[in-house]
């Protein structure tokens, strides 16, 4: 293996990055600071953490307290590695969900003389960079700080290492099922024929509740403590499991058994050796494998008008539309889209099952209905408008060639995200009505309030995404500027607090909220009414940007 | 070169810079109407930027183009209506089948429905499409991807053609058809402007040629105009085109590059 193809081959993927609509590339300068800004952010903060935690065990002469703080320390230690293998496992798995649908093949590695060891490699430690690496840095930096306190600085790098080997482990899994996946999904296509494309949509689907429900219950609230508790105390229980090894390596290190540490230290390294040459394997027999082609149709080529010729859409517009839409259903990279609603309408509802704990008393069911009717038809509208324009990557000189106004361009976009966000609201409202039998008159006005929300903010959100659009497609689709993202955000977040605050100012009133002060009450249906202004208002002036913005994209035309 | 009142393009002291690098430098042009015309010249000669500022899709820093007697800056879209472009690299959606992505394509063009399905039907029939209609385009070979673009170009009966690098990729048979078809077109007064780098192509296709060098035009007019210019009487647009750009003395490089 040649250690120097590793590295550049990681240089490469770390180096995508720069690739950000509206950066002069020519003689291009990196900043390296810049490039390790969040690195050395993680590990500052983290040092931080850990100097504040010793300082106050030192200071401190509680004994009591002081004993907590060592046990919860000793209990944390041998549990980080399992901790960090399940959230680098996570995050590893959603950078792999959001990857370019667009063949890999066509990348210079394959055709270079780069061997798949080095090509695994390089592959499974990018994956590492980023998210995973930052949290190991930041935690730990925290223990190192924190073991000069204790006296326990070879065990803080003995976890370090641990943790690090576990990101290592959880990236090669991921690089596994990314393999298998691709050979599975493909047999599964040619076995579902002209169905495939459903099949794709609903077993994505089906992954991301699956990977949600798993993900909620581990961490949320109490989830979370209890966690690490279950893996403190239970991972001796399921040795077993080569997953928890490294966990158990540190667990016998810790209670000073020598020999048994040195078993599990070498089954560690030979199962992370094992499940990486599985990871070259399968790579070297499946990974230019070429998924078959999906036939969506067959027999007579029959146009039709439609329904949204029929509701006033020109015939360019109808299609950008009935595109988008056939994009959201067909593309992987896109469907993490049905993320925000799902985790919306999971969480609320794990918790109103006792899944995630106790079940919360049931005053809070007008909140929960709020919840999961306004949330995710509302963040479905911001993220679908920054995101419109930019998912269409390399293939945006459609619009710049054809004969495409800025008002149809526009007009096109923004009836795409309002009508897919109004429906997800009342798909989510029916789950809401369900699960908490909000009355008529609460369901009535929030169903209102959702819909003059998704008109207004996604107006804005369309403004901005027409401007932050970023068209770089690999290794994975950026579609909008990360700036652009957070800007909006916060606009949306204040505007939304315009729009809602009287209906707000009517929960006060009714006693729904309390607050010291008194306030002159409002009927619920002219808080509404008075939303509806702000949101048309809102909508209105949005709207007229967003047309300004997208004749200036046209005319700029960058391909 | 002076108008006539009768040219489908018109370009007049066109200039593009992209900072520190001149694209285009201030070229006069004129395309009849009923011609096919080749823009010739070596990467990075301001070709392709030419055919996007008749397009519309670039805004030239000076000068003038009318395309089809419409103002490009002026008014894009009307241009747009009448022209059929393909890009030199056509990234299609790949999503979509290939029969849904030229009904898309027909949609934009607003082209009525019976003529839609018929020209549809006609083009993927005539370039070895049929029974592949139904898959994805992502599982389209890169020559199936560009009869889908040359089709798309062709859907709405364009008057302009604009075609960059239009045979790349196309399996013999197809590349005859599409040649075939684009002279056919010019009887019926459809203007085509093609850049390529198939020297033999535009000797045998193109009524007349421009070469390009640094975004300057080298050498405009019919083959014969052209061997005058390079002083090559008898010889074939490789030669003229190697003597006209600077870089007819290749043997030197070849040795350099063997050593």
């Amino acid at each position: 293996m040649k250690w120097k193809n590793v590295v550049r081959l990681i240089s490469v993927e770390t180096k995508s990055g720069r690739l950000i609509r509206g950066q002069r590339l020519r003689r291009y300068r990196e900043s390296r600071v810049f490039q390790y800004l969040l690195y050395g952010g993680a590990c500052v903060l983290g040092l931080a953490i850990g100097l504040a935690i010793g300082s106050f065990y030192n200071g401190t002469s509680d004994s009591e307290l002081k004993s907590l703080i060592y046990q919860g320390a000793y209990h944390f230690f041998p549990s980080l590695p399992t901790l960090i293998l399940i959230s680098s496992m996570v995050f590893t798995m959603m950078a792999q969900i959001q990857r370019a649908g667009v063949r890999f093949s066509i990348q210079p590695q394959y055709w270079l003389p780069i061997t798949w060891e080095e090509h695994t490699l390089a592959s499974t430690l990018a994956h590492i960079i980023g998210a995973p690496l930052v949290s190991i840095i930041l935690v730990g930096s925290a223990i190192a700080a924190f073991s000069i306190f204790l006296g326990e600085l070879p065990l803080a790098t003995f976890t370090i290492s641990a943790s690090l080997a576990s990101a290592f482990l959880a990236s090669t899994t991921t690089e596994i099922f990314r393999v298998l996946q691709v050979r599975l999904t493909g047999a599964v296509y040619k076995a579902s024929g002209k169905a495939a494309v459903w099949v794709r949509f609903i077993g994505s689907l089906l992954f991301l509740i699956a990977f949600y429900v798993v993900w909620f219950a581990l961490t949320s609230g109490a989830g979370f403590v209890s966690l690490i508790e279950v893996v403190a105390g239970g991972q001796e229980a399921v040795w077993f499991i080569p997953y928890l090894w490294l966990g158990l390596t540190l667990a016998s290190f810790m209670s000073g058994l020598l020999a048994q540490t040195i078993v599990f230290l070498l089954a560690s390294l030979l199962f992370i050796l094992v499940l990486f040459y599985v990871a070259v394997g399968l790579n070297a027999r499946f990974g230019l494998y070429e998924p078959p082609a999906i036939t969506v149709s067959r027999g007579v080529y029959a146009p039709k008008v439609g329904l949204l010729g029929k509701l006033g859409f020109s015939s360019l517009e109808a299609a950008v539309i009935r595109k988008d839409f056939k994009a959201f259903t067909r593309r992987r990279e896109l469907m993490y889209i049905f993320i925000m609603p799902l985790v919306f309408i999971l969480m609320p509802l794990m918790q109103q099952l006792g899944i995630l704990g106790e079940p919360p008393a049931t005053e809070s069911s007008r909140f929960l209905f709020a919840w999961i009717l306004l949330g995710p038809g509302v963040i479905m509208a911001v993220m679908l408008g920054t995101m419109i324009i930019g998912e269409e990557g390399g293939a945006v000189w459609h619009f710049f060639s054809s004969p495409i106004t800025a008002r149809s361009l526009v007009k096109c976009k923004y009836a795409f995200i309002v009508i897919f966000s109004c429906v997800v609201t009342l798909v989510c409202g029916v789950v809401g009505i369900l699960v908490t039998c909000a009355s008529p008159d609460i369901t009535v006005a929030l169903l209102i309030e959702s819909i003059l929300l998704i008109f207004a903010l996604g107006a804005v959100s369309l403004g901005a995404g027409i401007r932050g659009a970023d068209f770089t497609e690999v290794p994975r689709p950026r579609m909008v500027r990360p700036l652009t993202v957070l800007v909006t955000m916060l606009l949306c977040l204040i505007l939304a607090s315009a729009i809602f605050s009287p209906l707000l100012l009517h929960a006060t009133t009714m006693g729904y909220l309390t607050i010291p002060v008194n306030l002159p009450k409002i009927n619920l249906y002219v808080a509404v009414s008075i939303s509806a202004v702000i949101a048309a208002v809102i909508a209105f002036v949005f709207y007229r940007i967003a047309l300004e913005n997208a004749k200036e994209f046209l005319i700029k035309a960058e391909i | 070169m002076v108008s006539n009142g009768e040219s489908a393009v018109e370009l007049r002291r066109v200039a593009k810079r992209y900072a520190d690098i001149v694209a285009v430098d201030y070229i006069d042009l004129d395309v009849k109407h009923g011609e096919i015309f080749g823009l010739l010249g070596p990467n990075a000669s301001g070709k392709s930027t030419t055919l996007k500022i008749i397009l519309g899709l670039i805004k030239s820093d000076s000068g003038s183009v009318k395309v089809l007697g419409t103002n490009a800056e002026e008014d894009p879209v009307a241009v747009k209506r009448q022209v059929g472009y393909v890009p030199e690299t056509p990234r299609l959606y790949e999503f979509l089948t290939g029969l849904e992505y030229l009904d898309f394509v027909g949609d934009i063009y607003a082209v009525e429905m019976s003529e839609k399905k018929m020209r549809i039907e006609e083009h993927l029939e005539a370039l070895d499409l049929e029974g592949r209609e139904g898959d994805m385009i992502s599982s389209y070979s890169q020559g199936m991807k560009q009869k889908i673009a040359l089709i798309s170009a062709f859907l709405h009966k364009p008057k302009l053609l604009i075609l960059d690098e239009p045979l790349s990729g196309l399996d013999p048979k197809s590349a005859r058809i599409v040649k075939d078809l684009l002279r056919k077109l010019a009887t019926h007064d459809v203007t085509t402007i093609m850049s390529t780098h198939i020297l033999e192509i535009a000797q045998a296709m193109c009524d007349r040629i421009a070469i390009m060098y640094e975004g300057r035009l080298l050498a405009l007019g019919n083959m014969e105009e052209l061997r005058q210019k390079a002083r090559l009487p008898g010889s074939d647009l490789e030669e003229i085109f190697l003597r006209l750009t600077g870089t007819g003395d290749i043997r030197e490089v070849v040795e350099a590059l063997l050593k």
